[in-house]
């Protein structure tokens, strides 16, 4: 019963991610100015972490949690990076 | 004390693996030995009389910030959902009140942590220039809540 | 137990979704970039922290990794944070509204057209 009702939820948390993914895309496309742009990056890299974290609940597979690892390390160096970049014009 | 970097490399090590048997215990200290003595980390300064009170402080540091990030996320969300949006964003200057270096940068870290609150620059002094969605209150709130974390801070990594 | 486990993991993963479609909502809503950062904040430290929480409850093995994901996201997120607004006021992004700007009267800041010049 209980089991139902935790799939039903996940599966409703994983379209409702899947939606604000293509919002933050679509800011991407549309922003208002580059820091705007690096944002909506940032948000894609977050929410695909959220998604992971869903299909690792659905096939109670922790093998995903790894992939979230690594995602969240490359995404968070990435935009510091670009921030830094951004602020400086040089990279190192 | 590089004895505490070592522990933290090898419970993350352990937790990453999430294997207890005695070769990976032993191939996981390897690691963290090395790592260590590759890495000098700055000597932090822990002394053994004073544990107790430190992780008596730490505990009550996490459970402050805790509440204070659950207090935030309640009042961001009551702004955003709003149809007025009534947000006043402004700069305030927060002094961290503390020379040290650590203690600056983890107020920094805490009042960032929490929504609605985000340090844009740190200043001379430990200065923190904090942009702020809600103006009118967060001055003497933010401020006194600095002063409590501040003393926490202190009893956990204190100067000589 | 199983029962209790599947409860914490229902309740941790509504409350996720909320705040993640919440932050986003505030991301479209909010007038400029300072603002939005703080939206933007909200679904790392409390959307995907808390769907890692209800891993940590109901997937079997996975409870230590996603200890270390959370304890590394809420250490990395208010990092990011910062980066992004700094390299936003350096190079001079005006705020859409501002109240008041301390930064801009001190002797580090000056307004944000200035620090661009």
């Amino acid at each position: 019963m209980l089991a139902t009702i935790l799939n039903a939820t996940l599966y409703t948390a994983l379209a409702i991610h899947v939606v604000l993914i293509g919002v933050a895309l679509w800011r991407i496309w549309r922003g208002e100015n580059i820091v705007d742009r690096l944002i909506s990056a940032d948000l894609v890299t977050v929410l695909t972490l959220a998604v992971l974290a869903v299909i690792a609940l659905i096939t109670r597979n922790s093998i995903y949690i790894d992939v979230a690892l690594g995602l969240a390390a490359l995404g968070f160096i990435g935009t510091i990076a670009l921030a830094k970049y951004m602020a400086d014009e040089q990279m190192f | 004390m590089q004895t505490w970097m070592i522990l933290l490399l090898w419970l993350m090590y352990l937790g990453l693996t999430a294997n207890l048997q005695l070769s990976n215990l032993v191939v996981g200290l390897l690691i963290a030995v090395t790592l260590t003595a590759f890495l000098h980390p700055d000597p932090l300064r822990v002394d053994v009389r004073q544990a107790p009170g430190a992780a008596w402080s730490l505990a009550r540091y996490v459970v402050v910030v805790a509440k204070d990030v659950i207090q935030g996320g309640i009042q961001v969300a009551r702004l955003v959902l709003d149809p007025k949006l009534p947000v006043k964003p402004g700069v305030i200057a927060i002094p961290s009140g503390s020379e040290s270096e650590w203690a600056t940068a983890l107020s920094a870290h805490a009042i960032t942590l929490s929504p609605g609150a985000m340090v844009i620059e740190i200043g001379e002094h430990g200065m923190m220039y904090t942009h702020t969605l809600d103006t009118t209150h967060a001055d003497e709130s933010i401020a006194e809540m600095q002063r409590l974390r501040r003393d926490l801070l202190e009893k956990i990594l204190p100067e000589e | 137990m199983d029962e209790i486990l599947q409860l914490i993991a229902i309740i941790a993963v509504v409350a996720g979704t909320a705040f993640s479609t919440l932050g986003v909502l505030g991301f479209i809503r909010l007038p400029d970039v300072y603002t939005r950062l703080h939206a933007t904040g909200k679904v790392g430290v409390f959307g995907v922290v808390l769907l890692l929480a209800a891993t940590v409850a109901w997937t079997p093995l996975g409870w230590s990794k996603g200890l270390v994901l959370i304890i590394f996201l809420l250490l990395a997120g208010p990092v990011t944070s910062h980066a992004l607004s700094s390299a936003a006021y350096r190079i001079g992004i005006p705020f859409a509204t501002a109240v008041r700007d301390d930064l801009a009267e001190s002797s580090e800041g000056g307004s944000p057209e200035e620090v661009a010049a």
